[in-house]
């Protein structure tokens, strides 16, 4: 009886307990369901790290930004503006079977023809053609060839057939409450076992979670970052992301937010995670900071303004309440309204509301601005055009292009949007852990994690 | 009537308002989590009623009841979290269920004891076996109802736990599918509670 009952207790305790964690896996947590693993469809946030892992792009991003080998080891632009990639030859997909053109062709096509392709990736490809030329594949496209390459670092090439099916330096499978990536033979030779994703929502949990080392990665609460456990140390990257309000009823919100932008935020509320903005478009894209022009002839004044903003972000909104009392201070009643994230974005896509504030994470090169500017750009929330952005446009080639300042001085004349705040990520990593920081995260520039080592 | 509200319901779905602004692909179901989902409402079922079996409607009244009832799920996930020894790592399925019936057993608890009738002066003055045969008959005729108008909450309400827990079941579903604004999905999700309201009521009329 007694041997029963130790028995029973052992097997209680076994399903009590999760099977322990592997030395060599990097834990991680994810804040939202990516969903499928899916180089056609797949467009969130989350859906880019998964796709990172366990695809290739023809082209990546270095940490410091630059244009770097990925899927093809060099390119050349041609005489009509295609631009000709040179695939590597030890590239394969799970199934060992080479990356060849015909990939490469089949996803852009995809991109361009499924209706339900990830919007970003179609706007990335809009008008391009693809083919392929003795074995090498081409995309030609009205964009400038160094936009372009920037922006297809961003589109994964799935195998044909397979929209799920990569060939990234790690192996995707799905396991009940996780999404795990283990290494395999590949190129860019990682040096990690691999990486495991838990849905952890709550950064109270992600929190209680880093202090237990139960995981190797984690954002810690903003009042708690210099906290670190003695397992880990804190990194701080600096990100492409800011939080930007657009403005419906002119410039003059806009020019007020901008002064009160500089002496609203106490500093014990922005941490390290924030600092307010200084330009118009993110420095880190290497935008030098540029006010709003003061020759613009001011919009009529107004004693109250609306805001809106997701709901649920309470960092967010403590800082919101915080520029309502500053703007007090002149006199104005600024008055911020939560709106549920969905609710939000439908009234951002239908131009319904006066002003609106969103985080935005920029795509990791200049052009994304444009997003703003362009007639059809995703955060050109507002409608806004100008008769000389075309031939703007067509100076810019390359970034540093002296027509990025003059693109710059349009904008500062009659801007829809202003940023009010700078983000950069805090995170603690396991000290053990050697990984490379940049504006993209730790995921997203090439190596990304097939760069990241355990130290001995 | 209750037809007319799963309508309400499921127009209700398919016409959610919202965007998204980067287009998410719904989740998949997590098929894995409906085991041990099944396992915490079959748990809840047969101890909740024989909890109210054992004590009897005075349960209802009990204030250490009461005390375990007001704490909402954040602080059983959290507590459960805060005392779960790191050397274990995180809590797995079994976790989720101890906090899944800490948090729902009280309530339910009191939810059948409410429902019972009076013991006084009958059948308490025909004695104990009249006493337990009697809630024994009533705790039957109520499971069918109780069930049918909790499981909906249960099957949706664990959100919170999984969010602190890391176990993404049924409730982070529902939820991640009104995040990406998936109609579709969550029309299914209706049309499912809907089927077990339908089967459950004809369930009610056979046993009636």
């Amino acid at each position: 009886m007694r041997t029963l009952l130790l028995a029973l207790c052992l097997a209680s305790t076994h399903l009590l307990i999760e099977a322990p964690l592997s030395a060599q896996m990097v834990e991680e947590s994810l804040a939202q369901d990516p969903g499928p693993l899916d180089f056609i469809q797949g467009d969130s946030y989350e859906q880019w790290i998964l796709q990172s892992l366990a695809g290739d792009a023809l082209v990546g991003i270095a940490a410091g930004g630059h244009l770097v080998p990925r899927l093809a080891d060099r390119w050349q632009v041609r005489q009509d503006g295609s631009i000709l990639f040179h695939l590597r030859t030890d590239a394969r997909y799970q199934d060992g079977s080479q990356v060849r053109a015909e990939d490469v062709i089949w996803t852009v096509q995809q991109l361009l023809q499924h209706p339900q392709a990830s919007p970003t990736k179609r706007a990335i490809l809009e008008g391009a053609s693809v083919g392929s030329d003795q074995g090498r594949p081409w995309i030609r496209s009205p964009r400038p060839p160094g936009r372009l390459l920037l922006e297809l670092a961003r589109v994964p090439i799935a195998q044909k057939g397979h929209p799920e099916g990569g060939s990234g330096p790690f192996a995707f499978r799905k396991e009940p409450g996780a999404w795990v990536f283990t290494r395999r033979d590949h190129f860019l030779q990682p040096r990690i076992d691999g990486i495991r994703f838990r849905l952890l929502a709550d950064p109270a949990g992600v929190m209680t979670a880093l202090e237990k080392g139960w995981l190797s990665i984690g954002a810690p609460a903003t009042r708690r970052q210099s906290e670190a456990p003695p397992t880990h140390r804190l990194v701080t990257q600096p990100m492409h992301a800011q939080l930007v309000v657009w403005s419906r009823v002119g410039v003059e919100p806009l020019r007020q937010l901008e002064h009160w932008r500089k002496d609203a935020f106490p500093s014990h509320l922005l941490g390290q995670n924030a600092r307010p903005s200084r330009g118009l478009w993110p420095e880190t894209l290497g935008f030098q900071p540029r006010s709003i022009d003061v020759s613009t002839s001011p919009s009529p004044d107004h004693g109250t303004l609306r805001l809106l903003y997701g709901a649920g972000e309470a960092s967010v909104e403590k800082l919101l309440l915080a520029l309502r009392e500053r703007a007090r201070r002149d006199g104005i009643d600024l008055q911020i309204t939560p709106v549920e994230q969905g609710l939000l974005t439908e009234r951002l896509q239908k131009s319904d509301f006066q002003l609106a504030c969103s985080m935005v994470v920029f795509d990791p090169h200049p052009w994304a601005v444009l997003e703003y500017m362009e007639p059809r750009g995703p955060m050109n929330f507002t409608g806004w055009r100008h008769p000389q952005l075309a031939g703007l446009l067509s100076r810019i080639r390359q970034p540093g292009d002296p027509a990025w300042l003059d693109l710059q001085t349009l904008w500062a004349r009659e801007p829809a949007a202003l940023p009010l705040l700078d983000f950069q990520s805090v995170i603690w990593v396991d000290k053990r852990l050697e990984v490379e920081p940049s504006p993209m995260g730790l995921y997203l520039h090439t190596p990304g994690a097939a760069g990241w080592q355990w130290r001995l | 009537m209750g037809l007319g509200v799963w309508a309400i319901g499921l127009a209700l779905a398919l016409g959610l308002p919202g965007a998204t602004w980067k287009q998410a692909r719904p989740p998949l179901f997590p098929w894995e989590m409906l085991g041990p989902t099944l396992l915490a409402v079959a748990a809840l079922s047969l101890l909740a009623p024989t909890l109210a079996w054992m004590v009897g409607p005075n349960l209802a009244q009990r204030r250490s009841l009461a005390l375990l009832e007001a704490p909402p799920d954040l602080l059983w996930a959290g507590l459960l979290l805060a005392l779960w020894p790191a050397a274990w790592g995180p809590p797995g399925v079994m976790g989720w269920l101890l906090a899944f019936l800490a948090a729902a057993l009280p309530g339910e608890a009191r939810w059948l004891a409410q429902a019972m009738p009076g013991e006084r002066p009958f059948p308490l003055a025909w004695g104990k076996a009249a006493v337990s045969r009697v809630r024994c008959l009533v705790l039957a005729r109520l499971w069918g109802r109780w069930i049918v108008a909790r499981l909906p909450v249960w099957l949706t309400a664990t959100l919170v736990l999984e969010r602190i827990l890391g176990m993404p079941g049924l409730g982070t579903d529902w939820m991640t599918r009104v995040v990406v604004r998936d109609r579709a999905g969550l029309s299914l999700w209706v049309l499912a509670l809907a089927l077990l309201w339908v089967l459950s009521q004809s369930w009610e009329g056979e046993a009636a």
